[in-house]
């Protein structure tokens, strides 16, 4: 059996994987854990969650974009969706898939960053749990990982057309 | 509870508005949670530390809770013309509001306002509004705005000793 080339376009699809799959686990697990992480008794843990989802609420609100009850809303998914999807892409499950939903977040992601530091928002990105002030560089990691996310995406797809490189040839 | 507080900062508004009015009515004024304000003034904030020492000076004459509620519903005008003195004057008598001024003149206040801000850095206060909470012999520093129904649940769960 012959190991799978490791081209060019597979290599970025493998960095995309772990760096934007790494990310999203931990941008996830961080709104929900960070800044208050006391953890134990389970009414403490319920309530740091509480009160981190609502600092993340705030945080989505600050960029001024959409109504308090539509920050909640994505202040109570957001999290989630991005473990879901950040192991997802981990592991490679449905990877066409998970790699444009995250594509498509990321652009988004990239969008209201650009707007708000255009706007000379003095806000806190909300990027991940700790506080952190949008800056231009909050706007150069954004674009460089939807560049990438895109890029894995195109791949990927691209990738899916090939035939796979341990499957058999095709007998004439 | 300590709960330290930058008179500028939006968030500190919010949780004052939204929660701790109805947690001093709730819960302190029937004596079931001592509720001790902390300044945190940011170097950030321009006018931060003058609205602590007026919040201070009406303290001392047992005014404190109408200054704090006046700074913080005109935030936004006072951050903007900076003009703290005019916030408090409007709530506080003329007698009052000389005393209020001799005190604030007489630069004795900054001492405790740094004394505030000491503590809160040895709590590893990074951001306001920040709340420390004592029960059992255990300390939980949170940072954020909370819910009513959110701290509400969470005190009564202390108050049960857990």
């Amino acid at each position: 059996m012959e190991s799978s080339p490791l081209n060019l376009r597979r290599a970025i699809i493998w960095m995309g994987r772990l760096i934007l799959g790494g990310i999203f686990v931990y941008a996830g697990f961080s709104k929900l854990l960070m800044p208050n992480t006391h953890l134990w008794p389970m009414f403490v843990l319920k309530f740091s969650i509480s009160m981190n989802i609502s600092s993340f609420a705030q945080q989505v609100e600050s960029y001024k974009l959409i109504s308090p009850e539509a920050s909640q809303v994505v202040a109570h998914t957001l999290p989630f969706v991005e473990i879901v999807l950040g192991l997802l892409l981990l592991i490679g499950w449905r990877l066409r898939i998970c790699a444009t939903a995250i594509t498509a977040i990321m652009v988004g992601f990239l969008a209201v960053v650009t707007r708000a530091y255009f706007l000379h928002m003095d806000i806190n990105c909300g990027c991940f749990g700790t506080p952190e002030k949008l800056t231009g560089m909050t706007v150069v990691r954004d674009g460089a990982l939807a560049a990438l996310a895109l890029l894995m995406t195109i791949f990927a797809f691209l990738e899916a057309r090939q035939p796979h490189p341990w499957s058999a040839p095709e007998k004439a | 509870m300590e709960v330290f507080s930058d008179f500028q900062c939006p968030a500190c508004k919010t949780l004052y508005i939204t929660t701790n009015r109805k947690i001093m009515d709730d819960y302190v004024s029937t004596g079931k949670v001592y509720l001790i304000h902390r300044d945190f003034p940011l170097a950030m904030h321009a006018h931060s530390r003058v609205a602590a020492r007026y919040a201070r000076a009406a303290a001392q004459l047992g005014k404190n809770e109408t200054v704090e509620q006046a700074l913080f519903q005109n935030q936004e005008k006072w951050e903007q013309s900076g003009d703290v003195d005019g916030t408090v004057a409007a709530v506080l008598s003329a007698a009052e509001m000389a005393k209020v001024r001799a005190l604030v003149k007489g630069g004795t206040l900054d001492a405790a306002i740094d004394k505030d801000f000491a503590l809160g850095q040895l709590y590893r206060v990074n951001q306001t509004p920040t709340t420390v909470f004592h029960s059992g012999g255990q300390t939980y520093p949170y940072a954020g705005v909370m819910s009513y129904d959110t701290l509400k649940s969470f005190l009564d769960q202390l108050l049960s000793g857990h």
